[in-house]
């Protein structure tokens, strides 16, 4: 492998330690001056635009016991997120509604700064945003989680894995959380004479001779779909979809999520060096519109190949 | 319950008795580790992740200085049995498998070339439909090997059972819950030498015998076909380093 030299000149806060360095010694050792003279081309050391996300992709029921289920890959972070309905009695305050459980997991493969015994930090943080977020957008009405009014109704239990943590971990997060939700087609079921309830699978369909109690195998209606977009701040640049090495430099990211009819659904920027003017929250919410028509697409996509086979 | 159809010899899956499910495995599938694999036997697909060597975080950990420290974990995803789990990591049988998952691999890599370092072996058992332990363990070989870590031989594992008086190679969960008994068996292929044996339930010694080469066939099987895809992704390797 060729080595490429690169001379300390003027630029960046590294003075002149050494005349020259190999390049990777240089990113590991300088990364604000590294990406400074990046960034003052309008490019990333990974060859893209500042405002350019990675290559994103869905592919939608690649966990056969689950309900529904999808894994996204953004770039290099994968995430794989299952659905799994179980029946519950609903609450009295609330008795026509289910209810949702969101996990979010960063098991050890995930990451070298996840060890056992020592696990992610980011990862509660992540899941309550992920809670708060689908909660908020009301992208999944509870009603259609219902099943007997005040006696039995739908829990969902959405569990995501993290499988590779390459940055943008919440925006992979929702984004196979919501293409669970797209892909997740609820049992059939039926009801005992003692009133308890249980699933019928297909194979005994024909064959039985119980009440169903939903009639088709319903897939939910969903309103509102919140897709986001994670940028990290330096000075004045805004960068798009950070990767890991990205994030953990320069440490301020905001995450944007709008949804598809337009609305802002939530706005986080916890803390960080670099400060948020109105521009700079404006130009954030333009590029999260423009990510939310492409991610839209992708998902469309996903969806009308799953139906094709 | 027929698990063998006695008209036809097929089991329910429709396999012959000493026929093994479809293996697919992939490396590299985890670009932060330094090693990774994602191996699929039938609906089992698992996949390990290998960080290492590296340093060792816990001191205290560390027993011996002429060697590097080997460590395990083995962690089923919620949805990946037909019912949700409740507690995929801490339980018993998850730390029993991530012991025998240690000592196996222990046994082929060459700890005494790294000393003062730790080698990280991380599995994720993402759908479970029997043997997840053997997948376990072959996953873990391709992700070694993608590591580039120095290992004697590679390990494979392969289980095998006993029912409706047949030899039965490869039980998916179906028949691995059926009762009858289950060996699993792991070796160092080219030195074919047995690293790993464990059964449960009852069976006559002759009759473990069949079980078992049946198993060790099973293992060489695998073992040819983890070659056959170390060979593909070092022929990549080698398009791709321009030579």
């Amino acid at each position: 492998m060729e080595t490429t030299q690169m001379t300390e000149g003027g630029g960046g806060g590294a003075t002149g330690i050494a005349a020259q360095m190999e390049v990777e010694a240089f990113r590991r050792l300088f990364p604000l001056p590294f990406y400074k003279r990046h960034l003052l081309e309008s490019v990333r050391p990974d060859a893209r635009a500042l405002d350019y996300a990675r290559d994103t992709t869905i592919s939608l029921g690649p966990v056969a016991s689950a309900d529904g289920s999808a894994l996204v890959k953004i770039g290099e972070t994968a995430m794989l997120a299952a659905i799994k309905l179980e029946v519950m009695t609903p609450s009295k305050e609330r008795p026509d509604e289910g209810s949702i459980v969101v996990e979010f997991y960063m098991p050890p493969i995930c990451s070298p700064m996840v060890r056992p015994g020592r696990p992610a930090e980011v990862a509660p943080v992540i899941s309550k945003q992920l809670l708060d977020v689908i909660r908020s957008s009301g992208m999944v009405n509870l009603k259609e989680l219902c099943l007997i009014s005040g006696k039995a109704s739908w829990i969902a239990y959405l569990d995501i894995y993290c499988l590779n943590a390459d940055g943008s971990l919440f925006d992979a997060a929702l984004l196979s959380a919501v293409a669970a939700f797209t892909h997740l087609q609820i049992p059939l079921v039926s009801v005992t004479e003692e009133g308890r309830v249980f699933t019928v699978s297909s194979e005994q369909e024909e064959k039985t001779k119980f009440e169903l109690v939903n009639k088709e195998k319903r897939k939910l209606s969903l309103s509102s779909i919140p897709f986001p977009l994670t940028c990290v701040i330096h000075e004045d640049y805004i960068l798009v979809d950070p990767t890991a090495e990205e994030e953990t430099v320069m440490e301020t990211s905001i995450t944007l999520v709008l949804d598809t009819l337009g609305n802002l659904v939530s706005i986080y920027k916890p803390g960080g060096v670099g400060l948020a003017s109105t521009e700079i929250m404006k130009e954030c919410i333009t590029r999260t519109k423009r990510r939310m028509q492409e991610l839209k697409t992708i998902l469309e996509e996903s969806v009308s190949v799953m139906e094709v086979d | 319950m027929e698990y063998v159809n006695p008209l036809t010899g097929l089991r329910i899956d429709g396999r012959r008795p000493t026929e093994m499910r479809h293996l697919k495995a992939q490396i590299g599938v985890v670009s932060k580790a330094d090693g990774s694999a994602l191996f699929e036997m039938g609906n089992t697909r698992v996949i390990a992740a290998v960080y290492g060597p590296r340093e060792v975080q816990n001191r205290g950990q560390q027993m011996n200085n002429n060697e590097a420290l080997v460590r395990c974990e083995y962690s089923m995803a919620n949805f990946s049995t037909g019912d949700r789990a409740r507690k995929p990591k801490g339980d018993r049988r998850s730390t029993e498998i991530s012991l025998v998952i240690r000592q196996t691999m222990e046994a082929c890599i060459l700890t005494k070339l790294m000393p003062r370092s730790q080698i990280d072996i991380f599995v994720q058992v993402l759908q479970a439909d029997g043997g997840t332990r053997s997948a376990c363990i072959n996953a873990a070989t391709l992700a070694l090997a993608d590591a580039g870590i120095p290992m004697r031989d590679i390990v494979t594992s392969c289980s095998a059972g006993y029912l409706c008086t047949m030899p039965l190679l490869d039980l998916n969960y179906a028949e691995d819950s059926a009762g009858g008994p289950d060996v699993t068996v792991g070796i160092l292929a080219k030195m074919d030498k047995v690293t790993l044996l464990q059964m449960d339930a009852k069976l006559p010694l002759d009759t473990f015998e069949t079980v078992m080469q049946l198993a060790i066939e099973g293992c060489k099987a695998i073992a040819q076909y983890i070659r056959e895809i170390m060979l593909q992704n070092t022929k990549q390797l080698e398009c791709r380093r321009g030579s």
